[in-house]
């Protein structure tokens, strides 16, 4: 199916599902004691978000994405303007029933324990003991501390406090959920967990809103997005529409034979210049690379004293849709369900800027090729995974992570 | 209910987790079993009382008291500035819900707090009565540990003031008085008028009749108990003066009279009198006769008080604490409705500064009372009616009118002088403390509380 039509249709689908959030010329001044304008955090922003959709606020630190989420959640005034969530202001109290929220930093009680912590937020959404005993146990197995619900939030590491904060957001089988930078402090694991999480909300029909100033996350996972500069809102829309190059063409195949790249290369060359032309190898991204070697290490029993790798998603968030479909399937569901809001590919395979073709390249490309990146072998069982550990720091700096 | 439950159930958790409860019960131990075993009376059974009853049940006040106001401040002010406030105001839980919970959740710990240092109290007190002579004990029994009514000389504060302007104004049509001296003049007038219903002149008989009301149906065959009290202008060599009292219904015989007493002046004396001299309207009358060379004052408000039985020492006490309880649930809702506008240290600050005013009552009511606040001028002998006078003067009244009925109740006096509590003065304490005063300063804080903006802080956990 052309693009186009899909867009068409993920267009109609949109008009005709339920206005999640509706904000109109939305603007927040901070004031000072004397009542004096401060600053003004956000300025007459305008914006929708539709059931389904996984909608992403992006913009630099201090560019109002906070701000605009805290008014969206009744914790701040607006000082000009509208917002409507599920048809009614943020400020009334039943409409918080339907709406799940992680804040950018654990802003939890630091004397209670995991479960306790869930078990109050459970009570503050009326939940019987057996529903909320139930929740909780499945939300602490699929954040990964199920081995350490005893143990006060206080002394959580922050990944492990934005995983008991991420449980608390779903506690109630949030028909929105609005996250404030959820993959600040996780690890490279906890990101992609946090993303697949995300996506099968969207499979539910779930509204997710999440801020960020990280783009690939929301890259990732983002269906729309408005980009925020000084309280602005300097660009919006679909990501498809913001990022597509229609004047540009990827075809990814299997390691082909010296002569049938030649000539399938002689064909292209036809219509484009050669200097246009690029053959690599395409390269899988470092987030891939790791989960693979995580992935590995695991496999030899490793163990570690902090959060462990999340289970599935809990089975009462899972109700109505099938097994987390693999990152290629999903491409193919999304683009099979255009009727509900189509979340964003996965990531793909990135293609580095590759030098032109010549005579040489193509030799070593169309060798039966040994795989570029060496197998990693895996840790013994037992070890201390210290050099993992270094490993995750490393990588969550060069992924960005705060932790 | 479940949500305000939840609310209240973490600030228990919270209390418990940082070991606060812990500090503050051993502390409440300390104070009220500790100090008193290691601390020595008078040997007499009120000296025994003064000091377990009237020490501890202040030192569980003033300690309960500062806790609560520090905790108030803090559980609300602190989730704000730490930003966990930003995670409970997203669920659906209503403002007033969270205000109401976290104020349930401190005045049920202070539930805890008190009933365990009141069990303490009492059973300490149970444990040393035993340790005293057996004639002490006697009067501990029957005086001290016990629930007595109070029966006192009807208020005739009407009649004072009526004769009060009668004299003023012939006073007036000999001399021109105004402003300020009028007022002087009046109060003058006034402490004459009431001297006349409080003095007992040398050889002269004092008379006072005192209405049991509705008690004396159950009073038949029970002695009964005088409490006086006199002040006098003059001190003789022994320190005391001697009077005989004379108590029946005049014109019969059923009258008792006193042996001469020889009683000091400025104290409490408490005497038994045979059961039933009182009339058949429950009229008591009591006679006294100043036998002195020297003029007795027997104040109006706690001259004179017939003590009649009433209940038992364990209920009493129980209402007792049940008014200090009243107390900390007023106290709570001040910290929290400081908590609701106000940060941390500030909210702390301003609720202390509101407790002293209430202990300052004193000095308020009597700059009301002199009708300024910058007192009188010493060179020209009059007092200066400025316009501070005229916007504090109001200005203490009505804190003295929002402050009185709180400080009216008094039942660490009443424990420790064995007055009874009553049901209705419980009721009414808390009537006024809790529904009154605690639902409109209630009111007041979750008003500020729905209107704050709750995510203008930064989290510093």
């Amino acid at each position: 199916m052309p693009v186009a039509e899909l867009n068409r249709k993920s267009e109609i689908a949109n008009q005709k599902s339920e206005v999640v959030v509706s904000v109109r010329g939305l603007t927040k001044v901070f004031k000072d004691f004397w009542n004096r304008p401060k600053a003004r955090a956000v300025d007459n922003v305008d914006f929708e978000v539709r059931q389904g959709e996984v909608f992403g606020l992006l913009g630099p630190n201090g560019s109002g994405k906070s701000t605009t989420v805290k008014l969206m959640l009744g914790l701040l005034y607006p000082t000009k303007g509208h917002i409507e969530v599920f048809g009614h202001s943020p400020r009334h109290v039943p409409t918080k029933s339907r709406i799940g929220y992680l804040p950018e930093e654990s802003y939890l009680y630091r004397y209670l324990n995991s479960r306790e912590t869930l078990e109050f937020f459970g009570n503050l959404f009326h939940l019987p003991r057996g529903e909320r005993d139930n929740r909780t146990e499945q939300l602490l197995e699929m954040v990964g501390l199920g081995n350490v619900q005893t143990r006060v939030v206080g002394e959580f590491s922050k990944g492990m406090q934005r995983r008991i904060g991420l449980a608390q957001a779903l506690i109630n089988d949030p028909d929105l959920v609005i996250l404030d930078e959820p993959t600040s402090g996780l690890d490279p694991i906890g990101c992609r967990e946090m993303k697949d999480l995300i996506l099968a909300l969207a499979r539910r029909g779930k509204t997710v809103i999440l801020s960020s100033h990280l783009l690939a996350d929301v890259e990732d996972v983002c269906d729309r997005v408005v980009i925020y500069y000084g309280g602005k809102i300097q660009a919006m829309g679909a990501l498809k529409e913001l990022l597509a190059r229609p004047d540009t063409l990827r075809i990814t195949t299997p390691v082909l034979p010296r002569e049938t790249l030649e000539r399938v290369l002689e064909i292209i060359r036809r219509d484009a210049a050669a200097d246009h032309v690029r053959v690599d190898n395409p390269m899988q991204n470092l987030e891939s690379y790791f989960l693979d070697v995580v992935q590995r290490a695991r496999q030899a029993a490793a163990e570690t004293s902090g959060a462990i790798s999340g289970a599935r998603v809990a089975a009462y968030l899972r109700a109505g849709i099938q097994e987390q479909p693999p990152a290629a399937e999903k491409i193919l569901e999304r683009l099979a369900l255009p009727e509900t809001a189509p979340p964003a590919a996965p990531p793909q395979p990135v293609s580095p800027a590759a030098s032109a073709v010549n005579e040489q390249k193509l030799e070593t490309l169309t060798k039966a090729a040994a795989p570029a990146i060496s197998p990693v072998k895996p840790v013994a069982a037992g070890e201390e995974p210290a050099d993992l550990s270094k490993a995750d720091e490393k990588l969550s700096s060069l992924l960005g992570g705060k932790e | 209910m479940q949500k305000i439950l939840a609310i209240c159930w973490l600030t228990w958790k919270a209390a418990f987790r940082f070991r606060l409860f812990l500090v503050i019960a051993v502390l409440l131990l300390a104070a009220v079993v500790g100090l008193p075993l290691v601390l020595q009376d008078d040997g007499t059974a009120r000296g025994f009382t003064q000091i377990l009853i009237t020490y501890t049940l202040s030192v569980i006040t003033a300690l309960l008291g500062l806790s609560t106001l520090w905790l108030s401040c803090g559980t609300l002010a602190r989730d704000i500035e730490e930003c966990q406030i930003q995670v409970v105001a997203t669920k659906p839980v209503g403002r007033w819900q969270i205000w109401l919970g976290k104020w349930l959740g401190i005045v049920s710990l202070n539930a805890g707090l008190l009933v365990l240092s009141g069990a303490c109290v009492y059973g300490l007190l149970q444990w040393r009565a035993t340790r005293l002579p057996a004639g002490e004990q006697e009067v501990l029994r029957t005086q001290v540990l016990v629930a007595r009514g109070v029966a006192q000389p009807p208020d005739i504060s009407a009649t004072i003031d009526e004769l009060t302007d009668q004299q003023l104004q012939e006073r007036l049509k000999q001399t021109q008085i105004s402003g300020a001296d009028l007022v002087q003049a009046r109060r003058q007038i006034r402490e004459q008028v009431k001297a006349l219903f409080q003095l007992a002149p040398p050889s002269y008989y004092h008379e006072w009749q005192i209405d049991l009301g509705f008690a004396r149906n159950f009073l038949h065959g029970k002695p009964l108990q005088l409490r006086v009290k006199f002040n006098t202008a003059q001190i003789n060599q022994s320190g005391t003066f001697v009077g005989l009292w004379q108590v029946g219904v005049p014109g019969t015989a059923n009258v008792w009279r006193s042996e001469p007493m020889s009683l000091s002046p400025d104290a409490y004396h408490e005497f038994a009198i045979p059961a039933d001299l009182f009339d058949s309207q429950g009229v008591l009358t009591i006679n006294f006769l100043n036998v002195n060379n020297t003029t007795l004052l027997f104040p109006l408000e706690d001259g004179m008080e017939v003590l009649y039985p009433e209940g038992g020492f364990t209920l009493n006490f129980v209402r007792g604490l049940g008014i200090i309880f009243c107390w900390m649930a007023l106290l709570a809702a001040i910290g929290l409705a400081s908590a609701s506008f106000l940060s941390f240290p500030v909210a702390a600050f301003f609720s202390l500064a509101l407790l002293v005013v209430v202990f300052s009552s004193g000095t308020l009511a009597y700059a009301v009372e002199s009708g300024t606040v910058t007192g009188v001028n010493e060179e020209t002998g009059t007092t200066g009616y400025s316009i501070a006078d005229h916007v504090l003067i109001p200005f203490f009244k009505g804190i003295l009118a929002v402050v009185n009925p709180v400080r009216n109740f008094s039942p660490i006096d009443s424990l420790s002088t064995g007055r009874a509590i009553s049901w209705s003065e419980l009721g009414a304490a808390f009537g006024q403390i809790v529904l009154l005063f605690g639902g409109g300063v209630s009111l007041i804080g979750i008003a500020l509380f729905a209107r704050r903006e709750l995510a203008t802080a930064q989290g510093n956990q």
